[in-house]
């Protein structure tokens, strides 16, 4: 009887966990997908290329955009604000490098690659700057200095590729979203390695508490001596160059950026990656493990609309039920509900009892 | 004022219109007067002539659009063109064509208005906007075909004609518009599938990817291919899925289709080319050969996707032929002058089905 508690009490914890409801949704959709064809978890090795080959390793590969510009997001949202732009800079680090990849010409060229990719990252290092400089200098809404910058961002890319979708042919490019490294992709495994080391510079020094301390109570941080411009400025120019990044991972996977498509709408997904993860839109909290959690569930949901046939008109319906039913699940004033009537279940038997 | 102009993304392409031109105009003159106005001690003296130049500067610009138009002895016709914006190699193509043909030389000043991200509501705004301005013709290529009744009929009430250019609109009201200029996609579509039949006479299974649900090309492209293949027991539709006409995620898409049917896949239809070649790095991807293993056809006949053919990587394009900017101008004349002309007006099309075709046409193409 008393062994017993320790576990009841452990599940309960596991089941308030941030993270659960985001797993077991991954774990649901995996098994939807198991339940309409056997062999969806089936991984083999193409002998070929010297890659895995299955569904979980395409959800991995679609993940990595994901999971770079959510883990940006989860930090700018953590500060109290929130980053509209990312969609739109990776459109532009998209057409900076096609562009470059395309004038230069050089398809084997390793050099190349490396230059497009420092194009690429600077380019949205500099949009994040803008954002940053309008959040805390000029002291603009996140909200709308962000929204500023995906409505010119997208104007920009269309600028720079005179409104074209624009390919270019580069080996060492192509293998960012398309190679592989011990049988995994070499995309997911830069973006592993990316995330990481961000967990880790946050969570290993002070930064991810100030960055929480702002969010939660930006005059008491001031009076705590916290730099909260600095702060700003690290947190929008971090989101720049992680949507950067995957603007990089989209576009290298074709080749091609598509102007008006590219990263579009995908500030969504980075939101939904990181509420779903438990990071409150308020701010002052956050949880990079949640973004990731959050992120995989996305793409997994994307691959599996497209696993099952969904048809095309009823895929948003689709997406958008099973996001509800999460955020249900999670949502504090629901779980009281089940509680009180759990309670009230048993609470009546009890009565019997002592009668 | 500013906002207006951006969002509606209305760019002129001529500068001749009287009132467009003192935009340009006053910007510089406003700029010196807000210089003028750090330097306080002489601040009055300047902001008086500042405002003197601002005037002369109207005046001028007035007089020089009349001017402009009296000196020609014609004035120029308005065309305002609701469009479509960056899409694809093909819009791009017909986009340009247009605003090639209805050039000034011609007669003609084309107020060319592209949709904000392929947005409706973008398109419904410009629409608008065009017949508040009074403009002599609208064309107008939708990027959705529902929701046009009401913009349509006030250009009615204001007598405006408009001119369908590629997309149609849903219901086919053609009391509505004047006339629909466009290639067929129901013969187009109808042609590649008896490709497809002829390709493969003991059947096969085959996936369309399509554009966004409920645009009127998705819809027409599907009833072609589904009047001559929907028929034919021995052809197996194992899905259809939308790509949103971008390589990205048609080769997101079918890669999980390949995996979905065990790589038991031999014929593709792709509704435009880029979604074609998307689907040929999915084909390579699971390590099969396209062309061989899985055909694809694709719908435009773009530059890449000819390319593509050329190297054996697509085994069939049909074009959509862009370029009817020639046609619209002879249909704008007929129709300003009072002539009746067709409903609907349709442009020839070529199909590509051998890479010899497509490098005999590769030369010569413009998009």
């Amino acid at each position: 009887m008393t062994g017993t508690k320790p576990v009841q009490a452990r599940l309960l914890e596991l089941v308030r966990n941030q993270y659960f409801w985001g797993i077991v949704a991954i774990a649901l959709l995996l098994a939807i997908n198991v339940a309409a064809d056997p062999t969806y978890l089936s991984i083999r090795y193409n002998d070929a290329n010297g890659a895995l080959v299955g569904n979980l390793i395409d959800i991995l590969r679609a993940t990595a955009p994901i999971l770079m510009i959510a883990v940006g997001m989860c930090l700018v949202i953590a500060t109290g604000g929130i980053d509209l732009s990312v969609g739109s800079v990776m459109v532009v680090a998209g057409a900076v490098s096609m562009e470059y990849l395309q004038n230069v010409g050089a398809p084997d060229s390793v050099g190349a690659a490396l230059t497009a990719v420092a194009f690429a990252v600077g380019i949205s290092a500099l949009l994040g700057l803008v954002n940053a400089v309008l959040v805390a200098i000029v002291g603009l809404q996140p909200f709308i200095s962000t929204l500023v910058i995906m409505l010119a961002g997208r104007g920009l890319a269309k600028v720079i590729t005179e409104g074209q979708n624009t390919t270019a042919s580069n080996d060492g490019f192509r293998w960012i979203a398309n190679g592989y490294v011990l049988g995994l992709p070499v995309v997911f495994i830069i973006a592993v390695v990316i995330v990481l080391l961000v967990a880790w510079i946050v969570r290993r020094t002070a930064l991810g508490l100030m960055i929480e301390s702002i969010g939660m109570d930006a005059k008491a941080s001031r009076l705590a001596g916290i730099n909260r411009r600095g702060l700003l400025f690290t947190v929008y120019i971090g989101s720049g160059i992680l949507a950067g990044v995957a603007g990089i991972f989209a576009t290298a996977s074709v080749m091609t950026v598509d102007v008006s498509r590219t990263g579009y709408q995908l500030e969504l997904d980075a939101i939904l990656a990181v509420v779903i993860g438990g990071t409150s839109l308020a701010g002052g909290r956050f949880a990079i493990g949640g973004a990731v959690i959050g992120a995989f569930l996305i793409a997994t949901l994307d691959k599996t609309v497209v696993f099952l046939g969904v048809s095309s008109s009823a895929t948003p319906a689709f997406k958008a039920i099973v996001i509800v039913v999460l955020c249900l699940l999670q949502s504090e004033r629901v779980r009281n509900l089940f509680r009180q009537r759990r309670a009230a279940k048993a609470s009546a038997p009890k009565e019997v009892v002592s009668a | 004022m500013r906002a207006g102009f951006v969002n509606a993304n209305i760019i002129h392409a001529s500068t001749s219109a009287p009132g467009t031109q003192s935009e340009p105009d006053r910007v510089p003159d406003l700029e010196e007067e807000i210089e003028m106005r750090s330097n306080k001690r002489i601040a009055r003296a300047f902001t008086v002539a500042a405002a003197g130049a601002l005037t002369v500067g109207l005046a001028a610009c007035s007089g020089g659009g009349g001017g402009g138009t009296g000196s020609d002895g014609e004035e120029l016709t308005t065309v305002g063109f609701v469009a479509v914006g960056p899409e694809g190699a093909w819009r791009q193509a017909n986009e340009t064509n247009i605003q090639d043909t209805f050039t000034e030389d011609a007669g003609f000043e084309l107020k060319y208005a592209p949709a904000t991200n392929l947005d409706q509501k973008s398109q419904i705004d410009a629409f608008t906007s065009f017949v508040d301005e009074g403009v002599d013709v609208i064309l107008l290529s939708a990027t959705e075909g529902s929701g046009w009744e009401e913009p349509l009929q006030r250009a009615q009430e204001a007598e405006i004609p408009v001119i369908l250019i590629d997309r149609g609109i849903e219901p086919d009201d053609n009391s509505l518009y004047v006339t629909r200029i466009a290639p067929d996609n129901i013969e187009v579509s109808k042609g590649v599938a008896e490709w497809a039949l002829s390709e493969f006479p003991d059947g096969a299974n085959y996936f369309t990817l399509e554009g966004p649900a409920g645009v009127s090309v998705v819809n027409e492209r599907n009833e072609g291919w589904d009047e001559v293949i929907g028929g034919e027991s021995s052809f197996n539709k194992v899905g259809a899925q939308t790509a949103n006409w971008s390589t990205e995620e048609a080769k997101s898409v079918f890669e999980t289709v390949l995996k979905s049917n065990n790589n038991d896949v031999q014929l593709v239809f792709a509704q435009n080319d880029e979604m074609g070649l998307g689907a040929v790095q999915a084909v390579e991807e699971a390590g099969l050969v396209p062309g061989e293993d899985v055909k694809i056809a694709t719908i435009d006949g773009t530059k890449g996707a000819l390319e593509a053919l050329a190297e054996g990587k697509l085994s069939f394009v049909a074009e959509y032929n862009p370029l009817f900017g020639e046609t619209a101008l002879e249909v704008v004349n007929a129709v300003l002058e009072g002539e009746e002309v067709e409903p609907y007006i349709i442009v020839p099309s070529e199909v590509f089905d051998s890479p010899e075709a497509a490098e005999e046409a590769l030369p010569d193409r413009q998009f």
